[in-house]
């Protein structure tokens, strides 16, 4: 074969295979047996939605594994997952792994059940109802508020573009349309509550330019230069408001909801030898250490005394929550359903 | 190349000029930004992001699957493509065809139709479940997704080249006594060097940077089986630019050294 004379021919085959040995090396690194190295630690596998994926993977997971290991000498590895709450809730149906879930609304723990992942109503039996913060939905408008926007009214204006969630795959965006909705009932006069919620929701979805697959993609999108207003959790914004990093200023409705996420604990994944480990850490969840690291990282902690803490939280002159309109099942169906989905989107063609 | 005459290459400036300004918006200048936001924040920022732990978890899983899924296809493959192109059976070309489907099939497609077997919910899923074996949402689950997503390229490489070699060289050794693994070694192996090598290059390569079948699969956990490309878009939906340039920049820097070789490997092959 001519190529056996070609010199520069081998070189280069000899340079590859010592170019693939070395990947390979790399790629194989971690896993090799070297002296010394600790021993493999015990893992918790925890999906949670979208914006909570910074707090637990910066601050209360770590201060869980720190307090942990004092107690017990182990050492604990967290393997997270973080994406939109419905997202996350079809991957726990479809069966990964996890032992613990933090959904952004009771509705995902309710698909969970009826697909028969967790008894139904097990989180209810949790501290607060299995919820484990909350943190209210606000506007997010460019700097200096070109459009005059003030509150949920005013993303109703034409010409107003609006960035908003997917209520399909987002657990945020229902809380947005309850807001949407409610900020607008809760004004009108009895027996109007129906049809000035309907005319809110109109107002917005009229204008919604685009709908990201969850909150934490809508925020990228306006950060990106799409619309005039974003729909978003406090929470997600706050930090980076505070730090005056976010191109854009959060305006507080006069009413809105207070979103309230959900803890599942998916027993089958739970091994008994497990049990102690997860329970430990369900309870950790709402011990004070956690929730001051939840309030610090911008969540309103479950526990009200402890939010003085936090000085970025807007005050919100009447704000609402889900029981306030009987319950998430009755809102999904009411007004997620009944009003958003059957006449909002047909009517404004989206 | 450059044997044209004056004439010849004066009046390839206009459309040369043309198709590299068409180009430039539509391949270079991306690539170009990877590398520019990478390195924005100076090389310290950058050695901070690629360090950290989960983009190293995930550009050695990414390695690994991409090597496991080339040995175990090149093998698999060479075989396939030897079957194919040797014998002659009833149903040969419905299943040459169902072979190199892959390569059609938009790869989600792919995913979806794994976890719809494999998956906890699925045919094959449902008989493993209770065995305590669940493949999908694992590294074996991306593995099978990779392998099925890749598997054409090596068909594609080696196949051709069997076609072309001619029987009498196999017989010839068989006439002077070689056994057949002898035959195999000796006579065939080597007129396949260059489609195996291109091959396993390409099925490394797709492997590396299969998204598609991938996210659906695998799960998306850090640390245990996110891949390069998963994190480089999980890091960018979040918006944590910088990281996800930082893996984006050396996935792509890989690519090229490979796609060198694979071009110059072929180059020197015909020549």
């Amino acid at each position: 074969m001519a190529r056996d004379f070609d010199p520069a021919g081998r070189l280069r085959g000899r340079l590859l295979l010592a170019g693939g040995a070395a990947l390979l090396l790399y790629a194989l690194w971690p896993w090799l047996p070297v002296p010394g190295r600790p021993a493999t630690p015990r893992t918790v596998v925890l999906y949670g939605f979208s914006i909570l994926g910074e707090a637990m993977n910066e601050a209360v997971l770590p201060e869980f594994a720190r307090q942990w290991r004092e107690r017990t000498g182990e050492r604990i590895e967290f393997v997270t997952s973080f994406a939109g709450s419905g997202t996350i809730t079809n991957q726990l149906i479809l069966g990964v792994p996890a032992q613990l879930g933090l959904l952004s609304l009771e509705l995902d723990a309710g698909r969970l059940a009826k697909a028969g992942v967790i008894p139904a109503g097990s989180w209810r039996r949790l501290p607060y109802g299995g919820v484990v913060n909350r943190t209210p939905f606000v506007l997010v408008v460019r700097k200096g508020n070109p459009k005059g926007i003030h509150d949920f009214a005013d993303l109703a204006r034409p010409g107003v573009r609006v960035v908003h969630p997917d209520p399909l795959t987002s657990g945020g965006a229902n809380w947005a349309i309850l807001a949407e909705y409610g900020s607008a009932a809760r004004r009108a006069a009895p027996g109007g509550e129906r049809e000035a919620g309907l005319r809110s929701l109109l107002g917005v979805w009229r204008n919604v330019v685009a709908q990201a697959a969850s909150a934490r993609a809508a925020r990228t999108q306006f950060e990106n230069g799409f619309g005039d207003v974003l729909v978003t959790y406090e929470q997600d914004v706050l930090k980076d408001a505070v730090k005056g990093t976010l191109p854009g200023e959060i305006v507080y409705p006069t009413s809105t909801v207070l979103s309230e996420h959900t803890l599942v604990v998916l027993d089958r994944n739970v091994a008994p030898s497990e049990r102690p480990l997860i329970d430990a850490l369900v309870a950790f969840l709402w011990s004070e250490p956690a929730q001051k690291l939840f309030v610090e990282r911008g969540f309103r902690s479950v526990d009200e005394r402890l939010n003085a803490a936090n000085p970025a939280f807007g005050r919100i002159a009447d704000p609402f929550r889900v029981g306030d309109f009987g319950g998430w099942e009755r809102v999904k169906k009411e007004i997620v359903d009944g009003i958003w989905k059957d006449r909002v989107l047909k009517e404004t063609g989206k | 190349m450059t044997g044209g005459a004056p004439g010849q290459r004066s009046r390839a400036a206009v459309p040369a000029g043309l198709l590299f300004l068409v180009l430039l918006p539509l391949i270079l200048m991306p690539i170009a930004a990877v590398f520019v936001f990478a390195l924005k924040g100076g090389p310290a920022e950058f050695w901070k992001a690629f360090t950290n732990e989960d983009a190293q978890f995930a550009l050695r899983f990414s390695l690994l699957i991409a090597f496991l899924t080339a040995a175990i296809n090149a093998v698999l493959g060479t075989w396939a493509a030897y079957v194919l192109s040797k014998y002659r059976f009833p149903g040969e070309k419905p299943l040459t065809i169902a072979i190199n489907l892959p390569v059609a099939i938009p790869t989600v497609v792919v995913g979806t139709s794994l976890l719809l077997l494999w998956g906890p919910i699925g045919l094959f899923g449902k008989a493993l479940e209770p065995l305590g074996l669940q493949p999908m949402f694992t590294p074996a689950g991306v593995l099978l997704a990779h392998l099925f997503v890749t598997f054409p390229y090596m068909l594609g490489a080696v196949k051709p080249l069997l076609d072309e070699l001619e029987v009498t060289y196999e017989e010839a050794a068989y006439t002077l006594g070689a056994g057949k693994w002898q035959t195999f070694r000796y006579v065939i192996l080597p007129a396949l060097r260059g489609g195996l090598f291109s091959g396993t290059l390409l099925t490394f390569a797709h492997s590396l940077g299969e998204f598609g079948a991938t996210v659906m699969v695998s799960g998306n956990l850090r640390l245990r089986t996110q891949t390069a490309p998963l994190y480089i878009f999980a890091q960018f939906e979040a918006g944590n630019v910088a990281q996800a340039n930082a893996v984006a920049a050396v996935l792509a820097a890989l690519s090229f050294v490979i796609f060198f070789f694979l071009l110059r490997y072929s180059g020197t092959r015909k020549s």
